[in-house]
């Protein structure tokens, strides 16, 4: 089952397949690893496929409260002394629910991952779930949605997710407060027996670490975990349109989303290359037109966010609500100037902008962690820094710009929060 | 091989650069001495105000003709500002390098344009409304208001909406040309750098740039215990921050200090996190130390239920006495120190945090370590040190600022 992927190295940068590795497990856990010469240290990323979206319809942001609970004690370790024996390793870490996964990351030096490795295996198969740790994981989880209401700018994102995907998939994985008032500890106990489960969880470790070593720690420690997966609930559509929350806030926030096709589409890299003409950099035309010619904002951007099944161009604008309308209207006429097509200056600039990115991100094993278990969860493969060279490198300007042309962008979906309500353009 | 070089040239400005050839990437930067702590109240704002117009063009670009550049790099950059410290950085794959030293030193001699003065101007006030909608902020500002009272430490970064309202662009060229001076500033690069070709390119940018007398006003902070209550009726949460005197950047108690703070507030396994997080009775709780160009300070910073402050308040301070009193002990000092070397080897293995590290180091020190060095300093804190650092800094005096519904 073990196949390290083996091609030439080329000269210069040197993140090519020889040091990538990937591994399957027998139940279903995939491991994948890339090694990153001249670091001491490791990353890891481990995601299990126990997201919001396995939120049962009745108990919205059992995901979060979990994802809290679980670290409360695992195998003969309670909560203090697995954080003690962690922070005595020098681990850096962050747990958290995102929709699909329930993700952990950890840094650390190269040589402690031996030491780790062992110790997420007991949180994610022999977790304690104390009950006196639940009240403040549910506690704590309330309060997040409270020191959301503070910051209208979490807010917005939150409930553009909401309007503009289906649900499970745009459901916020804070949860519903009256959900979460409601759950229980063995409610949420029973929920984690067929929550967690190896089937299409993907552990991935980047930095000074050593295959074979990796290999074996996996195969002793995840090889015996076995859980059936559970699958998320229906789709509901999502409301999509327009949505204004009337708010006293100093800036009105101004968020947008417009369908796009998944990363594994063949065409996504040419809206990829289009949203870096928009939004790419300061040169880019949302920055350069409504920051920089006409003042309008501080924070102005668009970006492109995909999901296996579904993909968005999600924008953004802050600014004062004498000036927002204005705002939205100069974001418009960039997105639907797009389809006229983009100059060949403008596509070098957010191709070498691309390009540039994925060689520095190489240099990071958090990030190059982070970007091989993005790909093998799109393509089911990590894909090469060759491979992805030569994909940004293959893009022409006639190609773009005829997909721009018989793709228009649109319809938008559109959440303000301020104190006034906008016009929604047409 | 790492290997660190450095010249001065004739006009003062430093130029260093920790080399390796290994590195896929190079990142550059000009650290400015100067920020907040150096305007006199009339222009307040105007460094980070500056720190914009710097991206406006000089007299052979235009501001377009910046950013497309920038961008026609593939560069990653950007520009910060704080009460000390002005910073315009880039990063970029090694082929790049003399490219993004001519733009960046271009940069440092700017045009400063009416036109382009009146246009950032209202960008700088959405900046500033963009900072009023966060109470982490806000109350940030208001305790360094505080802590800092009449002294310049206290004035606000961004500056008010009446400051920058008022501020006018002869006042700005006034400040650029009194604060701009080679000698205030230091070059550093970190990375894969030819640094004979980078001096070589840094000398000709630099020709014309005088050399100008610059001292910063070293008047020391007089903190007196101080409370003070902000009401915003459309909070849902309570915010509140403590501040206290500790040592300086420059102290030698700093290694300690920033073990102490962690052991004390990390946002995990420290004792706040044990006493205010864990049991959920706030959802954040840390301290850190936070030292600053010949002063410095404590930090703390918690958020909680409104109907829980007197009690979150109440064990935060009851913590950090009992640390005071009882000091702390020889494992938890192991725990933060491998924690923060964590954090050192994480920083130091990408050329941006280098560059970060040596620049700023330089500026408050006017020296450079090598990673393996600043690791050092650090394993070398003993719990001795940590009892100097709390017999000199015991929390005292304390300025307490909350921000709240009610």
């Amino acid at each position: 089952m073990c196949a390290t992927q083996r091609k030439t190295k080329t000269a210069g940068h040197s993140a090519t397949a020889e040091h990538q590795h990937i591994h399957r497990l027998a139940n279903g856990l995939t491991l994948l690893a890339d090694k990153v010469p001249n670091v001491r240290s490791a990353a890891m990323s481990f995601m299990i496929p126990a997201g919001a979206a396995l939120d049962p319809a009745t108990a919205l942001g059992s995901a979060n409260v979990l994802s809290d609970w679980i670290l409360r004690g695992a195998g003969t370790r309670n909560s203090r002394e697995l954080s003690d024996y962690l922070d005595g390793l020098g681990v850096q870490r962050g747990a958290g629910a995102e929709t699909i996964f329930i993700r952990f990351g950890a840094s650390m030096l190269g040589r402690n991952l031996a030491a780790v490795l062992p110790v997420y295996a007991d949180i994610v198969q022999r977790p304690q779930l104390p009950e006196s740790g639940f009240g403040p994981a549910r506690d704590l989880a309330m309060q997040q949605l409270d020191a959301i209401e503070d910051e209208p700018a979490q807010k917005l994102s939150i409930l553009l997710k909401s309007r503009h995907f289906p649900d499970p998939l745009g459901r916020p994985t804070v949860g519903l407060r009256e959900h979460l008032q409601a759950l229980t500890a063995d409610q949420l106990r029973a929920d984690f027996q067929t929550r967690f489960t190896p089937q299409g969880a993907i552990l991935t470790v980047a930095g000074d670490c050593d295959f074979a070593q990796v290999t074996d720690l996996v195969e002793k420690h995840f090889g015996g975990w076995h859980n059936a997966p559970r699958h998320p609930t229906a789709e509901k559509p999502a409301p999509r349109g327009a949505l204004h929350i009337t708010q006293q806030t100093n800036q009105v926030q101004i968020g947008l989303a417009i369908d796009s096709v998944p990363e594994s589409d063949a065409q996504s890299i040419l809206i990829k290359m289009a949203v870096g003409v928009l939004s790419g950099g300061m040169g880019a035309r949302l920055f350069s037109e409504i920051r920089e010619k006409q003042g309008l904002c501080y924070s102005v951007h668009a970006g492109y966010q995909s999901s296996k099944e579904q993909a968005a161009i999600l924008g953004y604008a802050g600014t004062g609500p004498d000036r927002a309308q204005r705002t939205l209207d100069s974001f418009m006429v960039e997105i639907q100037r797009l389809s006229k097509g983009v100059t060949s200056e403008e596509m070098e600039r957010a191709r070498i902008g691309m390009k540039s990115r994925t060689i520095m991100r190489g240099e990071s094993p958090a990030a190059r962690a982070g970007a091989l278990a993005h790909d093998f969860y799109h393509y089911g493969r990590p894909r090469t820094l060759d491979e992805l060279r030569s994909l940004i490198e293959g893009v022409e300007l006639a190609d773009l710009n005829r997909y721009l042309a018989a793709n228009p962008f649109g319809p938008i979906t559109l959440v303000t929060i301020g104190p006034n309500a906008l016009k929604v353009p047409a | 091989m790492i290997s660190f070089k450095h010249v001065t040239l004739p006009n003062g400005l430093d130029v260093i650069a920790e080399v390796n050839p290994q590195a896929q990437s190079t990142a550059l930067g000009f650290m400015v001495k100067t920020g907040a702590r150096d305007e006199v109240p009339e222009v307040a704002g105007v460094s980070h105000f500056l720190e914009h117009m710097m991206f406006k063009g000089t007299p052979r670009r235009s501001a377009a003709d910046v950013n497309r550049e920038f961008d026609a790099m593939g560069a990653s950059n950007n520009a910060f500002t704080s009460n000390e410290v002005t910073c315009y950085w880039a990063h970029v794959l090694p082929e790049f390098l003399p490219r993004a030293l001519d733009l960046l030193a271009d940069m440092m001699r700017p045009a400063l344009r009416t036109e382009d003065f009146n246009m950032e101007k209202k960008v700088i006030l959405e900046e500033i409304a963009l900072y009023l909608d966060r109470p982490t902020h806000v109350l940030f500002e208001a305790i360094m208001a505080d802590y800092f009272a009449g002294h310049s430490l206290g004035q606000s970064v961004l500056g008010s909406r009446e400051s920058i309202t008022a501020l006018a662009q002869p006042q700005m060229r006034k400040y650029f040309d009194s604060h701009y001076g080679p000698g205030n500033m230091v070059l550093a690069v970190a990375g894969n750098v030819d640094f004979d070709q980078l001096v070589g390119l840094m000398q000709a940018a630099a020709a014309s740039w005088q050399h100008l007398d610059i001292r910063r006003d070293y008047t020391v902070p007089r903190p007196q215990p101080r409370r003070r209550h902000i009401v915003d009726a459309k909070l849902k949460r309570h915010y509140m921050a403590l501040m206290c005197p500790g040592p300086s950047s420059q102290d030698k108690d700093r290694h300690a200090s920033h073990v102490l703070a962690d052991v004390i507030g990390d946002h995990e396994g420290s004792r706040l996190y044990w006493a205010l997080v864990e049991p959920g009775l706030a959802d954040e709780a840390d301290f850190s130390f936070y030292p600053l160009d010949r002063t410095g300070s404590f930090f703390a910073y918690a958020s909680c239920d409104p109907a829980r402050r007197d009690q979150v308040e109440e064990v935060l301070l009851a913590e950090i006495k009992k640390v005071i009193k009882d000091g702390v002990t020889e494992a938890e000092i192991t725990r933060s120190k491998n924690k923060i070397e964590t954090a050192g080897v994480l920083h130091g293995e990408l050329p941006l945090g280098r560059m970060r590290s040596i620049c700023a180091r330089w500026t408050y020190h006017h020296e450079y370590r090598p990673l393996e060095a600043e690791l050092a300093e650090l394993e070398a804190v003993s719990g001795a040190d940590i009892k100097e650092v709390l017999r000199q800094y015991p929390c005292s005096p304390v300025t307490m600022t909350t921000l709240g519904p009610e």
